[in-house]
């Protein structure tokens, strides 16, 4: 650079680097936006929130279900409701009969909903 | 010969180069690009308003205890109350004109083998496969024998009679398509 004898070269390589760099931040940004909300969409679209909140629902509400002599109405539904969810939504739902606490006064229900991707483990208890 | 003319021309170019960067940076962020990545915030906003209205048909009337709306219409096979309730409270809207969600939704249960089956509730139009739908399910627990029909029968088409296999209580999925026309 200190051979130069005309000053404009100076001029001309410090343009070139000041559009070069610019270039190079405007390629950055282009290239950041193709990929803004794709972990996002990704992380919202695997998560099963209302597949979660429906399931916890019934098994709640078959918990407090009776086995009528004909029907086994808690058995056989508690049992629909695994297989349904395995087959319809992709998830292994297992829940256990309650558990009580030594005064007997509070039980504790376990459910737990794995698809692979999501697991949800839950201790609820009643009263 | 070199000289400080080039420290001004640096200076000055520096000085430039920010105000165009500044320039470029604030016309980009002005604008928003739709990526493939945007189109889950629509499927779930669709999700949501969906959802929500099944969810509120799943909810016995004004706090009593009993049926919900939704078992009570799944019991009877009653397609038409469903298409008029299901669709009143997902596409009317406040001032404009109503909404233009499709739905088609059925009704998934455990048939007498084990077997998952799917029988139609009702649909506001078929779905030809080229709609972009969303998913949305509500879980109820269903009595099979319902003796409000006449004749009394088992509402799942493979319980024939009230033999005591299908008879009983009964888990069953209602899931619903929906997409926008």
């Amino acid at each position: 650079m200190a051979r130069l004898k005309d000053d404009t070269a100076q001029w001309i390589v410090l343009m070139g680097f000041i559009v070069s760099f610019s270039l190079f931040f405007l390629a950055i940004m282009l290239n950041q936006s193709t990929v803004v909300g794709q972990t996002t969409a990704e992380a919202v679209s695997e998560f099963p929130k209302e597949d979660i909140r429906g399931v916890r629902n019934v098994v709640i509400q078959s918990m407090f279900m009776d086995d009528a002599v004909n029907f086994n109405n808690k058995t056989t539904v508690q049992r629909e409701i695994r297989t349904l969810s395995l087959s319809r939504q992709n998830a292994v739902v297992f829940f256990s009969p309650p558990i009580f606490d030594a005064n007997g006064t509070q039980s504790y229900y376990f459910i737990h909903y794995n698809n692979g991707v999501s697991a949800y483990n839950e201790t609820w208890t009643f009263p | 010969m070199v000289n400080s003319d080039g420290q001004l021309f640096t200076i000055e170019a520096i000085a430039a180069s920010l105000i165009m960067m500044a320039t470029v940076f604030i016309v980009v962020n002005t604008t928003s690009v739709y990526t493939p990545g945007d189109t889950h915030i629509n499927d779930m906003q669709l999700e949501v308003i969906g959802s929500d209205a099944l969810k509120a048909m799943n909810y016995p009337d004004n706090g009593t205890i009993g049926k919900s709306p939704l078992i009570i219409i799944v019991e009877n096979g009653d397609g038409d109350a469903f298409y008029t309730l299901f669709n009143k409270s997902l596409n009317n809207r406040m001032g404009t004109g109503p909404d233009t969600i499709q739905f088609m939704a059925n009704v998934t249960y455990v048939n007498r083998t084990g077997m998952i089956n799917s029988t139609p509730l009702n649909m506001s139009r078929p779905l030809y496969g080229g709609e972009h739908a969303v998913h949305i399910s509500q879980w109820i627990i269903v009595d099979s024998w319902n003796d409000h029909l006449v004749p009394a029968r088992n509402i799942f088409p493979e319980c024939p009679g009230s033999g005591s296999s299908c008879s009983g209580k009964h888990a069953a999925l209602v899931e619903v398509l929906l997409w926008r026309d």
